[in-house]
């Protein structure tokens, strides 16, 4: 296998199933349980049957829900444990940011700690020392280096952390979950500098749940749920099918609480058909008050996560019983395609504790009209918008 | 290992194509022979751990400068502990004449065993739970796991070299002058190591495992203290014992050889001494491939 290759193939995981303090009873339930029925079933699988090829130079992005075996999976490319099953291989020399404040002691300056994790990281002592100041600059941290960690905030511990390891110069660089701590400036130059190790030749392996980062980074993306790969490609796709998966296990876990019953929803384009670029569109709901209440309602278009786009507001008096709302959205600005519509409705006075309506995923569609733009790469998209656009150069 | 070759079962990620799982198909468990076996080569093993030899510098670095940044006496806790340990002992059991060597000063006849004991216990107390200690850091980045053990030891020695300047001043307090045949050092230092390193490399692999071992540790070192010939003369085992004490505890003749060499001008007892030898390879070896058999889950279960 070429440098910078990963090989991962049929890989299994099991964790056992109680892994704290097992008392001497449990341990004699245990004994007793396992003679009797022959079999043992303390332990369940975290990764079921899981193949990845990241070619040397390639990107890759890990998503899923929390649990769902990502880290498991990083940690058992980068050795730090062992699969249950299966082979996994993989050529040249791993940096894996894991977590970025274990390495890191309280109690040392942040001078000494940048040889005790780079070290830890597998850095030679040697190398440490030439790119010391680089780490030191890119951290941002030059006044307070020689400050003990211990009075460092999370976040600075974060910068120290990764910068270390941005300088690593790995063949295979694995990045945990790590970014988010930082502030939006840092976490912007994270990506850059991920993406400038990428282009140097190193293979990226990636797990986050900001989507939006992932498809920053990562060309490739594999979609864990529930100890099992449910889609593996590229990373616009299996983002795109992650995200509607997330609407519908929100929608499910927050159908009709609260007060106001939604009987039907729909949205549609100009004329009742679908939701084009730059055109009106109309969202229709039909809901049912107990009582006559003001209130405020809220519409919102999303990717399919919680997190809308944009959103609108009506406040106004709603009558009692059934009625219907139609809520029009004017040259809707997205481009192609899927997007879900949030709603959630509040009041004050007797209902100010109670919301009316928690936000809610309420129905999904698709847009028709130009693609998503490609940023330059490194750079993340917050929200994909369509905007027109006219441009003069002279 | 053997593999099937990959079939259908296998998510390409080849760009454009995009794989979806449902996740029904899948077995409830994965087909035996893609069981992993861990298997750690000796030889690879050791290459590894060669290699990483920085990162136990660094380590010890680490603990060295974090146990003495924030007190103000610094380094001289290394000398202050087995310094108290001599006054205790030196009160209370000097007044026996048995205990020592007649002719000899008491504190120096203690101090020597004090020495090499501190060193084992001091290893074997922080070693045997350094991998406890070390969770965070074991269960996020990957090199050889010995490096903490190692590590542990690596920081008692330094600690231990310290210590050994109250014994050249009690050499010049008592105006004795040690013989040439204390040149055996160096071999009793390395049977002393050998046994440290797999008693302390073995028992914290245990440890993980079996945390409650963590609570004897304590228990052990103090028994441990009385039952080594710290105090007292390694003579006063049975004379057909001396071999069978010597295999299971290299330490007796170990500290006994040091007195003999360094205080009396006398060759090591070289029936004791052998079976010690052997002893802290027995150790070394047992030691080392229960860690090397245990480290597959240690990152699992810390």
């Amino acid at each position: 296998m070429p440098k910078g290759g990963i090989r991962v193939e049929h890989v299994w995981k099991k964790f056992r199933a109680d892994r704290t303090a097992p008392l001497f009873y449990d341990q004699l339930l245990r004994l007793h349980r396992s003679i009797s029925q022959g079999t043992r079933r303390d332990y369940r699988w975290v990764l079921k049957d899981v193949s990845l090829n990241v070619e040397p130079g390639g990107t890759l992005g890990l998503i899923g829900i929390n649990g769902s075996g990502k880290t498991t999976l990083l940690k058992i490319i980068s050795k730090v444990t062992y699969q249950s099953a299966g082979l996994c291989q993989s050529e040249g020399r791993i940096g894996a940011l894991l977590s970025v404040t274990s390495g890191i002691h309280p109690d040392l300056t942040g001078r000494e700690n940048v040889y005790l994790y780079g070290a830890v990281l597998g850095m030679r002592r040697k190398i440490s020392h030439e790119r010391f100041d680089e780490i030191v600059e890119f951290a941002g941290l030059t006044n307070a280096i020689d400050r003990q960690v211990k009075f460092f905030s999370l976040g600075m511990q974060m910068r120290l952390g990764f910068s270390i390891a941005a300088f690593l110069e790995p063949d295979i660089l694995l990045v945990d979950e790590v970014l988010a701590v930082g502030d939006a400036n840092f976490q912007q130059k994270c990506i850059q500098r991920i993406e400038e190790v990428v282009r140097q030749g190193t293979t990226l392996v990636y797990v986050s749940h900001d989507l939006n980062s992932v498809e920053a980074t990562c060309k490739q993306a594999m979609w864990l749920a529930d100890a099992v790969v449910r889609a593996a490609g590229p990373t616009r796709e299996v983002a795109a099918l992650y995200r509607s998966s997330i609407q519908e296990d929100a929608s499910l876990a927050t159908s009709n609480d609260g007060v106001v019953r939604l009987l039907k929803s729909s949205i549609a384009g100009p004329d009742g058909g679908t939701v084009l670029s730059l055109e009106d569109a109309e969202v229709r709901m039909t809901m049912n008050l107990p009582e006559s209440v003001e209130a405020d309602l809220y519409v919102g278009i999303s990717l399919g996560t919680a997190f809308p786009i944009f959103i609108t507001k009506h406040h106004g008096l709603f009558p009692a019983g059934d009625f219907e709302v139609t809520c029009r959205v004017h040259n809707i600005p997205l481009p192609k395609g899927g997007y879900s519509v949030w709603t959630a409705m509040t009041s004050f006075g007797k209902w100010a504790d109670t919301p009316l309506m928690p936000w809610k995923p309420v129905t999904s569609f698709d847009v028709f009209g130009p693609d998503v733009l490609n940023p330059p790469e490194g750079v993340m998209v917050a929200a994909p918008l369509y905007v027109g656009t006219t441009w003069n150069i002279d | 290992m053997t593999l099937p070759t990959p079939s259908e079962g296998e998510v390409p990620l080849a760009v454009n194509s995009i794989g979806v799982g449902d996740g029904e198909s899948m077995p409830a468990e994965p087909p035996n022979e893609l069981i992993y076996r861990h298997q750690a080569r000796v030889r690879r093993s050791l290459a590894a751990l060669w290699a990483s030899r920085d990162i136990v510098y660094t380590l010890a670095e680490r603990d060295i400068r974090a146990q003495y940044k924030q007190a103000t006496l610094g380094l001289l806790w290394a000398l202050i502990f087995p310094l108290a340990m001599l006054g205790i002992f030196t009160i209370i059991f000097s007044r026996t004449a048995s205990n020592g060597i007649p002719g000899i000063p008491y504190p120096i006849f203690a101090y020597i065993g004090i020495l090499c004991w501190t060193f084992f216990s001091g290893s074997f107390g922080t070693g045997g739970t350094s991998l406890l200690t070390n969770n965070a850091l074991m269960s996020k980045t990957q090199f050889p796991r010995e490096c903490f053990p190692l590590e542990s030891i690596l920081v008692t020695a330094v600690n231990s070299v310290l210590a050994w300047i109250p014994l050249v001043l009690l050499f010049v307090l008592y105006r004795f002058v040690p013989y040439p045949t204390t040149a055996w050092a160096p071999l009793l230092i390395l049977i002393e190591l050998a046994f440290t390193i797999g008693v302390t490399v073995g028992v914290s692999a245990l440890i993980i495992q079996m945390r409650d071992l963590a609570q004897v540790l304590p228990i052990v070192i103090m028994l441990g203290l009385f039952a080594t010939p710290v105090i007292w003369q390694f003579k006063r085992v049975p004379a057909k014992w001396q071999i069978v004490y010597g295999f299971v505890s290299p330490l007796g003749p170990v500290i006994d050889d040091f007195r003999r060499t360094m205080l009396l001008g006398l060759n090591p007892a070289w029936g004791p001494l052998l079976a010690a030898i052997a002893g802290a390879i027995f150790y070394l070896v047992l030691g080392y491939r229960i860690f090397k058999r245990l480290e597959v889950n240690f990152a699992d279960i810390a």
